[in-house]
């Protein structure tokens, strides 16, 4: 295989990893907490994803500068984010905590339902594609492959930022330090002070905000429309699974492993595309049946 | 301190604690002995608020603590050691120390302060600090989890069976702690549960002893003639 194609490959492959990492770190984050398997998620992806597009469009039809979609993205997608999420932690998932896992899942699988219907409400059927920031941004040559700036740079700089963050934030504050005992032991967590109700509203939220924002970034780059959502949630429960429930860090290593294994198929086996990131997951759960990162735990599903 | 009001508690509806009632003043040292499933550890779980009585009322000084979420509750000045000690593996000996009163929002001198009062009880942790609290020893453990109920119980610690597996040498150490901190401060309210009250018989003033959910004052020379009787049973 040239190089050309080598490099293409690694860099959509990476493109790609940041977007699903985006939703899978959101999604394995709110399992390790709260132990629920959130189905809802790729709901706010797509929610998120609409939502950018949407306002790229007026930025577009205004006449403004695309670069105001940057921030305008950012500010939209964790707004919405932020507040589908608390919302639904506090209205909906507090009470099914006790419950059995069966009905959780549904539950969480009726809210994206939901969601899937809103956006066919406000947004209607139709695809939208707003990419004037990617085309703003430019090409960068990489090893003499002209490339958009935005997939090379920025999407993969906003998963890195995400991990990063995220990580200070889960070991160097207070917040962080209580939501890490409760996620090992909510009982013992509450023993010592740790009002697990606020941090599962926290977790949440957090959760939702980022797989707004993953949304929200991919948008530019793909037409934004109906049925993302449920593709994202499939690779993204795949991403998370490969890594072991709950590894935050583990699924940015699998969401790469994954988004440049379905990018060399893509290269040079196309017709391997879509059965891809569920190869590699069948591979790992082969031989670590709890996942690449995963330890021995009870699980409930 | 510690009130206990004619207190019933059921777990999946058998009855664990039958009319409880009893009173802690402060600084006291109290023995709660009995045999495995008597309710020592429901008793401490129901000071906690992880068990919901289905009467009675608790007491905290003069204050009714029935409504306080568990959550809510260290910060009243309880802490807490669990029999099987509970440290988390994520954080760091200091960390897992420091929890509770980072929990609480206890001002940072403060904790500054209650931290350095642990570490003149139990030295040992200043040493182990720095270490994951996955990877201490089940006694170490033992010693860790008194220094974190040190943190926040200002008013109550409760050690659910402290000796329990520590190795003889340990024992004698964390014995050495607890009259350390009987020393050091005489308002805390120390609740002690034991299945072996020998080990007791030193610095508890007063003894509890707990049968089938039923709270009574006792001895500890009589509950030990108990226990050295069910062990011969057994």
């Amino acid at each position: 295989m040239d190089l050309i194609i080598f490099t293409l490959a690694v860099l959509d492959g990476l493109a790609y990893a940041s977007q699903v990492f985006m939703v899978a770190v959101g999604m394995t984050l709110i399992f390790g907490v709260m132990r629920i398997l959130n189905i809802a998620h790729g709901g706010f992806y797509a929610i998120g994803a609409y939502l950018s597009a949407g306002i790229g469009l007026a930025i577009a039809s205004a006449g403004l500068s695309p670069w105001l979609h940057l921030p305008a993205l950012v500010i939209g997608a964790a707004m919405a984010g932020g507040v589908l999420g608390l919302v639904i932690e506090r209205f909906v998932l507090r009470y099914i905590y006790v419950k059995e896992e069966v009905l959780q899942l549904l539950v969480t699988f009726a809210i994206f339902m939901i969601l899937e219907d809103v956006q066919r409400l406000v947004f209607g059927v139709q695809p939208y594609a707003a990419s004037s920031l990617v085309d703003a941004m430019g090409t960068i040559n990489v090893l003499g492959i002209p490339y958009n700036a935005y997939q090379v740079l920025l999407l993969p700089g906003v998963a890195v930022l995400t991990l990063v963050g995220l990580r200070w934030f889960l070991h160097h504050t207070l917040l962080g330090h209580l939501i890490t005992a409760t996620a090992e032991d909510r009982e013992a967590a509450t023993a010592m002070g740790v009002n697990a109700n606020r941090v599962f509203l926290l977790t949440f939220t957090i959760g939702t905000v980022l797989a707004a924002l993953g949304g929200a970034f991919a948008a530019p780059t793909t037409a934004v429309q109906l049925g993302m959502g449920a593709d994202m949630i499939v690779l993204s429960f795949a991403v998370v699974v490969t890594a072991g429930l709950g590894q935050v860090e583990g699924a940015a290593v699998t969401a790469v492993l994954i988004g440049l294994g379905r990018s060399f198929a893509i290269y040079l086996m196309p017709e391997l595309d879509v059965l891809m990131p569920y190869f590699i997951m069948m591979l790992v759960l082969l031989v670590r049946p709890n996942g690449l990162f995963g330890t021995v735990q009870t699980r409930k599903i | 301190m510690l009130r206990f009001e004619g207190i019933n508690a059921r777990i999946q509806g058998v009855p664990v604690l039958r009319d409880v009632d009893f009173t802690l003043e402060p600084g006291a040292t109290v023995a709660l002995i009995g045999r495995n499933g008597a309710g020592k550890t429901t008793t401490l779980r129901t000071v906690m608020g992880f068990i919901a009585p289905d009467s009675g009322s608790l007491y905290l000084g003069d204050r009714c603590i029935d409504d306080i979420p568990a959550h809510a509750r260290p910060g009243l000045g309880i802490g807490y050691a669990p029999e099987d000690r509970r440290l988390f593996s994520a954080f760091n000996v200091r960390e897992n120390i420091l929890l509770p009163a980072r929990a609480a929002r206890v001002a940072p001198e403060e904790i500054r302060r209650r931290l350095d009062g642990v570490y003149e009880i139990l030295p040992e942790l200043r040493d182990m600090a720095e270490r994951p609290g996955g990877t201490v020893s089940g006694g170490q453990g033992k010693m860790v989890a008194l220094g974190r109920a040190l943190m926040i119980g200002t008013r109550v610690v409760l050690l659910d069976e402290p000796f329990q597996g520590l190795a003889p040498a340990l024992a004698n150490r964390y014995a050495e702690a607890l009259r350390t901190l009987r020393e050091r401060d005489r308002d805390i309210t120390l609740v002690i549960t034991e299945s072996n009250p020998a080990l007791l018989r030193q610095f508890a003033d007063r003894t509890l002893v707990i049968e089938r959910g039923e709270v009574s004052e006792g001895s500890l020379e009589r509950s030990h003639a108990d226990a050295a009787t069910q062990e011969e049973i057994s």
